[in-house]
């Protein structure tokens, strides 16, 4: 159980504060909800691009990190389809150094345009390491539009190509920062040894005069139901073909996203798991095989991925990945694995909690979901899950119009 | 309110090291134990003196890979239906000195996962099937590594460093070639039977279960190899290994060093943490934050038993490469031309005491911290060494400890990408 208190400022932001006596750090977090598929589609890349000019200096404040390091801390930021998350970990004694610095950057950047120009290049170089300069590092570029048609998620947090960051202007920055840098779109989630009452007084001192703003509207464009299989194929030069099989599942507040978890550690998380067994152990098609879930707010993938053993082919594959699914959707799995799924998930969990700055991140993420308290719940949701849930959810996912398949040949060739 | 001027500070005045409970498994291997009060979680680590230096690294690596392969009773399959049971994980990793087997269970299916874990191990039969398997899957990996700029410098770089000792070797594709499945088994018998140096656990645990624990593992226990410790030549020099259709080129520079024990190692901790060891290194400063040539760069002081080497690593856009390394040397240079000014030495070393408390805070992390002293026979004195130094260094010692270290002639330089652009 995860403790923790609430309250909100005049202003609107909301603050979570987690009591643990037993670490000499704290924990500054700090979540915007904003992301990646709040972007235009011409201007994509944009919220994780704000994301490191966020660093450059705010209003009264000419730089972020050396404060902090100063008061023996260090802070780092990342961005998803859904939210931009900023974290501080700092000996307890100098929390303030971290809500000062927070709160000032909350007021109003310094919207330097040094920082611009350099973040600019900071970022088509991370867009190059990651994505342009490894082996099957384009792959969610390109499953991505295949497996999105309109709503947002169509594009990487990364942004769509280096064009659109080369393109980004100051004013661009500056809208943005108005539009969703306000207290009334964050959520503040502070943990360490500390009292509620001078927590709440801190937060009230460096936060409470920084102006509400109004949470912005967020209407996205729909996904329409997929009611097609979709296949795209690409050369690279690789060694190895690799398949990645997308399919539609729910947003992350319905029932069906813990399912879905569920689902995809039975099918292949581990070395026992489904695919694993058939497809690379007893068909050996396969040197690797993956079954997982975006997290996503919206609409998510269940995704099932891996790399083809050299002199076997993607169609082989094909055929008997289906078979897979289809003879798993006849045949229950047992009482024994659905106990063992159960039990893998709180061991997974009770590591996850270990790390103070995991338990924060997750506290605020839960606080957007609706309820911080979620964080509790969960573990009652994951109990609750029965066999039929399983079968039901696989007969509803895996069928063809529901999938996205990118294959990638590989243009070298090995015996 | 004032908005302009920083909350005022203060030092931390004391970190608490936790001296972890220490037994002697089958009277030779040391067991370390630190509780942790207030959660579920438990972790056993054991280290085997089974890493890549000890004879052909290809060996090493198969041989971990295939440790819960499968049993004359028990197929790899039956073998990890038995550790889902019981909710746990494990995992296996090897390094140029150990093969560290890690299980991670609740406090109360521990014991019985480390039963499975040790089981397999001990019946361990090396199937055919499975060393195929996992000599296609390694050759696989290893051709993916291969298109990666990272990977090749980080492995020349390696190669050439230590060149002339058994920490150069690396394995190529054809290696796995020439493997018979009966070197698998000598080395499993070498090296793992016997070959447990060492083992922690963070949990926690009645005694009777410790001990328990140390009875599972007793018969594992073995001596650490005495041979001589490698003689390693400074390298220098530039290497380029060209791979075309690149974006990015690779760069990693560096030369040996030494190890916890020599009497400049706290200096130069925090001589290298102001050069290229936090984010706001000089050489973040410049090559990221000034020139953005790259989304990031880094320098490490990195350890081995009894050695040490200093490296800087980062992968760069294509075009700026050569001027990246203009930049690594222009900012030696400084480092030795010009004394740190108050600032900077006060920032970081506020800085490195918060890191060092960080590290503290724990049990998993304590134990980490510990494992960084017993590997070089140390305790937690060298610690309070290390906090002392942060207090009493000077501005000129920084300037002695960097001319006599960040010397640019004596660096080994290696890139991997397109051609370099001057």
């Amino acid at each position: 159980m995860i403790q923790f208190e609430r309250f909100e400022l005049k202003n609107g932001l909301k603050v979570i504060f987690h009591k643990d006596t037993s670490t000499p750090m704290a924990v500054v977090n700090t979540l915007y909800d904003v992301g990646a598929r709040d972007e235009q589609e011409d201007k994509t890349g944009f919220a994780h691009l704000f994301e490191h000019l966020m660093f450059g200096g705010s209003v009264n404040i000419p730089s972020y990190d050396a404060p902090l390091q100063n008061a023996g801390g260090e802070s780092n930021a990342f961005t998803s389809n859904d939210i931009t998350n900023y974290y501080n970990v700092l000996p307890a004694q100098n929390i303030e150094t971290a809500l000062w610095l927070e709160s000032d950057r909350m007021l109003s950047l310094a919207f330097s345009p040094k920082s611009l120009e350099v973040q600019r290049s900071v970022v088509i170089e991370e867009f190059k390491q990651r994505y342009l300069n490894q082996p099957y590092g384009d792959d969610w570029l390109l499953l991505r539009p295949l497996a999105y048609l309109k709503h947002p998620y169509k594009w990487a947090t990364i942004g769509k190509s280096l064009q659109h960051i080369e393109e980004v202007q100051l004013d661009d920055v500056k809208a943005f920062f108005k539009k969703h840098y306000n207290p009334a779109n964050a959520i503040l989630c502070i943990s360490g040894n500390f009292e509620f009452d001078y927590i709440k007084q801190l937060v009230e001192h460096w936060y409470g005069n920084i102006p509400g703003g109004i949470k912005p509207a967020r209407i996205l464009p729909q996904e329409p139901k997929q009611t097609e299989f979709r296949k795209a194929v690409y050369e690279r030069d690789v060694p190895a073909d690799a398949f990645y099989y997308a399919f539609k599942m729910g947003e992350r507040k319905s029932e069906e996203y813990y399912i879905a978890d569920m689902l995809s550690d039975e099918l292949g998380k581990e070395k026992s798991s489904v695919l694993y067994l058939k497809l690379k152990k007893e068909l050996q098609l396969v040197t690797d095989i993956n079954a997982y879930i975006l997290g996503s707010l919206d609409q998510g993938l269940f995704m099932i991925s891996g790399k083809m053993m050299n002199g076997k082919s993607m169609d082989e594959l094909d055929t008997a990945l289906w078979e897979v699914l289809d003879t798993f959707q006849l045949n229950p799995i047992t009482a024994q694995e659905l106990k063992r799924l159960k039990l893998k998930i709180r061991t997974s969990r009770e590591f996850q909690e270990q790390g103070l700055l995991n338990r924060t991140m997750n506290l605020a993420y839960y606080e957007l979901l609706g309820d911080a308290n979620g964080i509790n719940e969960e573990h009652e949701i994951y109990n609750a899950i029965e066999v039929e849930h399983l079968q039901e959810l696989s007969k509803q996912l895996f069928v063809k119009e529901n999938c996205s398949l990118l294959q990638i040949k590989a243009t070298q060739s090995h015996e | 309110m004032n908005r302009i001027e920083a909350p005022s500070l203060k030092e931390i005045d004391k970190i608490n090291f936790i001296e972890p409970r220490k037994v002697l498994i089958g009277n030779i291997a040391p067991f370390y134990s630190i509780e942790n009060h207030g959660s579920d979680a438990a972790r056993i680590e054991l280290f085997f003196k089974a890493g890549t230096i000890i004879d052909r690294p290809v060996l090493a690596s198969l041989c971990s890979g295939l440790l819960l392969a499968g049993t004359s009773k028990e197929t790899a399959t039956e073998i990890h239906n038995n550790i889902d049971d019981l909710g746990g994980f494990f995992d296996i990793n090897l390094s140029q000195e150990h093969t560290v087997v890690s299980v991670y269970a609740l406090n109360d299916q521990i014991i019985p996962l480390l039963t499975i874990v040790m089981d397999a191990m001990h019946n361990a039969s090396f199937p055919e099937a499975e060393i195929e398997e996992q000599i296609a899957d390694k050759k696989q990996r290893l051709r993916v590594s291969y298109e990666k700029v990272n990977f090749l410098c980080q492995r020349d770089f390696q190669k050439r460093l230590f060149e002339g000792t058994n920490y150069a070797k690396v394995t190529e594709i054809e290696d796995y070639d020439s493997v018979t499945r009966a070197e698998i088994i000598d080395f499993f018998n070498s090296y793992f039977r016997k070959g447990l140096l060492k083992a922690t656990l963070v949990g926690r645990l009645q005694e009777e279960q410790l001990r328990e624990i140390e009875q599972l593992l007793a018969p594992w226990a073995g001596k650490e190899v005495t041979n001589n410790t490698p003689i390693f030549k400074q390298q220098k020099g530039n290497y380029h290994i060209e791979k075309t259709a690149t974006v990015q080129t690779g760069i990693r520079i560096g030369r040996m060093m030494f190890d916890r024990k020599q009497e400049d190692y706290h200096g130069f901790v925090i001589m290298n943490t102001i050069f290229g060891d936090y984010f706001g290194s000089r050489l973040m400063k410049n090559i990221r934050e000034d020139k953005g040539y790259t989304y990031g760069i880094g320098s490490a002081l990195a350890e081995m038993k009894d050695n040490g080497y200093f490296i800087i690593g980062t992968e760069v856009g294509a075009e700026v490469a050569a001027a990246t390394l203009k930049e690594i040397q222009y900012e030696m240079t400084q480092m030795k031309d010009q004394l740190v000014d108050k600032e900077e030495l006060e920032l970081v070393r506020n800085y490195l005491l918060g890191q060092a408390l960080k590290s503290a805070d724990g049990p998993f992390a304590m134990m980490d911290l510990f494992l960084g002293v017993e590997m070089h026979g140390l305790d937690y004195s060298f610690y309070n060494e290390a906090l002392k130094k942060l207090k009493l260094i000077t501005a000129e010692e920084i300037q002695s400890l960097a001319k006599k270290y960040l010397v640019w002639e004596e660096m080994l330089v290696i890139t991997a990408g397109q051609q370099l652009i001057d």
